[in-house]
């Protein structure tokens, strides 16, 4: 497990990231879930509150501090 | 323990709700499909248990994913596997096993002395094979064991069979030709054909000679003084004479096919076999073809033509070309390729008890030259 974790921390030296493409967003990183609707989402990360609007999201996955979704992508902001 | 994915079924009012509180218990979702009735989940199968829990949705397992649906499907179809796994194990056995050593040679003492040392070897039926390494360390053992006798052997696997090729060793002897010898008569006869390479002709052909006379000798002469000592060599062909009987019965018997077919399986084992099912011909014909052979039981499948005996009676003039004939086979069983048979003469003819004796003389060519030595006088 020791080998694993060390070369995690090498490969992904980030503390989040935020990554769009076509009608996916992926973020990493998050610590809590504050709101996830249909047409916005907040997501509570490190040193900052991120807001996403837009229409139609939806869960693909979900895990403690990574999730993927999906939809029209308008607008984000820092909070 | 390998933790199991599963797909579970999920029916709420609020989505959001639902995956807020996933986020809250910890509850990781792998992948979301949303359906007409609700969502569509892979989860951890440790997990389902805690979704039970919430009680604003309805969560119903839908299908087993990994290690467990593997042994779900495993349970499923054991009997197929069982099956499988038995036929690789019969298959491993049958293709790792060898049930005979042939040993090819026409010397027979070279056979049993090649295949006592390959059985001291562990080269014998029913045993394990051999890899390639082994067997040609075992060859070269028997070689060395027995230096003398075998000058090269080879082990060829063939199936579930040893075959063993054998080259004999031979050793030429000195030849011991004698240093004087003539060629004499083994039978009374008129001599037909003389070949000789040394020696000197005592008779000329058509010259009628006894049994134990002198046809080739040894002693070359020259103005009656002995020069000499030869190992006469060479055939004398000679007519000779046989009186020759036989015997042959009128009435014969006959077999004809009915056309009536049976199948069978035959057992075959160090010249005893046996049928599988009981034969219900009577008298019949058999064809067989060899199917497999297991630890020396030779199986073949065996097609029984159903036959009908028929007596029939031969005439006089047919009994007597068969006895002739018969007469004409006792006779050239014995004849080499030059040596034939020149003319047969019937004797005598009677018939008695549906039996046909009759008695032949007939005047064969013959080699009847023998080499026989002499010591010669100084």
């Amino acid at each position: 497990m020791h080998i694993y974790k060390t070369i995690k921390n090498f490969l992904i030296d980030q503390e989040y990231y935020i990554d769009f493409w076509q009608e996916n967003i992926h973020i990493y990183g998050f610590k809590k879930i504050d709101a996830l609707q249909e047409n916005r989402a907040v997501f509570v990360l490190e040193n900052f509150t991120l807001e996403i609007l837009g229409n139609d999201f939806r869960v693909l996955k979900l895990t403690n501090k990574e999730i993927l979704l999906h939809g029209n992508l308008k607008e984000m902001r820092v909070l | 323990m390998i933790d199991s994915y599963i797909w579970v079924e999920v029916k709420t009012t609020n989505n959001e709700r639902f995956f807020l509180k996933c986020q809250e218990i910890q509850v990781f979702l792998y992948d979301v499909i949303k359906e007409k009735e609700g969502l569509k989940i892979k989860i951890l199968e440790k997990d389902y248990k805690k979704l039970q829990k919430i009680w604003f949705i309805k969560v119903k397992k839908i299908q087993d994913l990994g290690w467990k649906a593997i042994k779900e499907k495993a349970k499923k179809y054991r009997v197929y596997l069982i099956s499988l796994f038995i036929g690789l194990v019969f298959l491993y056995v049958i293709s790792h096993i060898i049930l005979s050593v042939e040993v090819i040679h026409s010397n027979q003492d070279i056979r049993f002395l090649v295949t006592n040392a390959l059985n001291e070897k562990g080269i014998k039926k029913n045993t394990w094979k051999k890899d390639y390494q082994e067997i040609e360390k075992i060859k070269q053992e028997v070689l060395d064991m027995y230096p003398e006798d075998l000058e090269w052997l080879e082990i060829e696997t063939k199936g579930m069979k040893y075959i063993v090729r054998v080259e004999e060793r031979k050793i030429e002897n000195e030849k011991n030709e004698p240093q004087a010898c003539n060629i004499v008569a083994t039978k009374d006869g008129i001599i037909k054909e003389m070949i000789y390479q040394s020696g000197e002709a005592v008779y000329k052909r058509n010259d009628s000679v006894k049994k134990g006379d002198i046809l080739i000798s040894g002693t070359i002469k020259k103005d009656e003084e002995t020069k000499k000592m030869v190992c006469a060599t060479g055939s004398v062909y000679a007519e000779v004479w046989y009186q020759v009987s036989a015997s042959i019965p009128l009435t014969y018997e006959t077999s004809e096919r009915t056309g009536k077919v049976r199948w069978n399986i035959k057992a075959k084992n160090n010249g005893f076999h046996d049928f599988l099912f009981k034969s219900r011909l009577e008298n019949y014909e058999e064809d067989a073809t060899s199917l497999v052979t297991l630890f020396g039981t030779e199986f073949l499948f065996v097609k029984q033509y159903e036959t009908t005996l028929n007596t029939l009676t031969m005439s006089e003039s047919e009994a007597l070309d068969k006895a002739l004939l018969s007469v004409d086979e006792k006779i050239s069983l014995t004849l080499d390729e030059k040596e034939e048979i020149i003319a047969k003469k019937v004797l005598k003819k009677e018939i008695n008890n549906s039996t046909m004796n009759v008695e032949v003389f007939v005047s064969v060519l013959e080699q009847i030259g023998e080499r026989q030595e002499f010591v010669a006088e100084e």
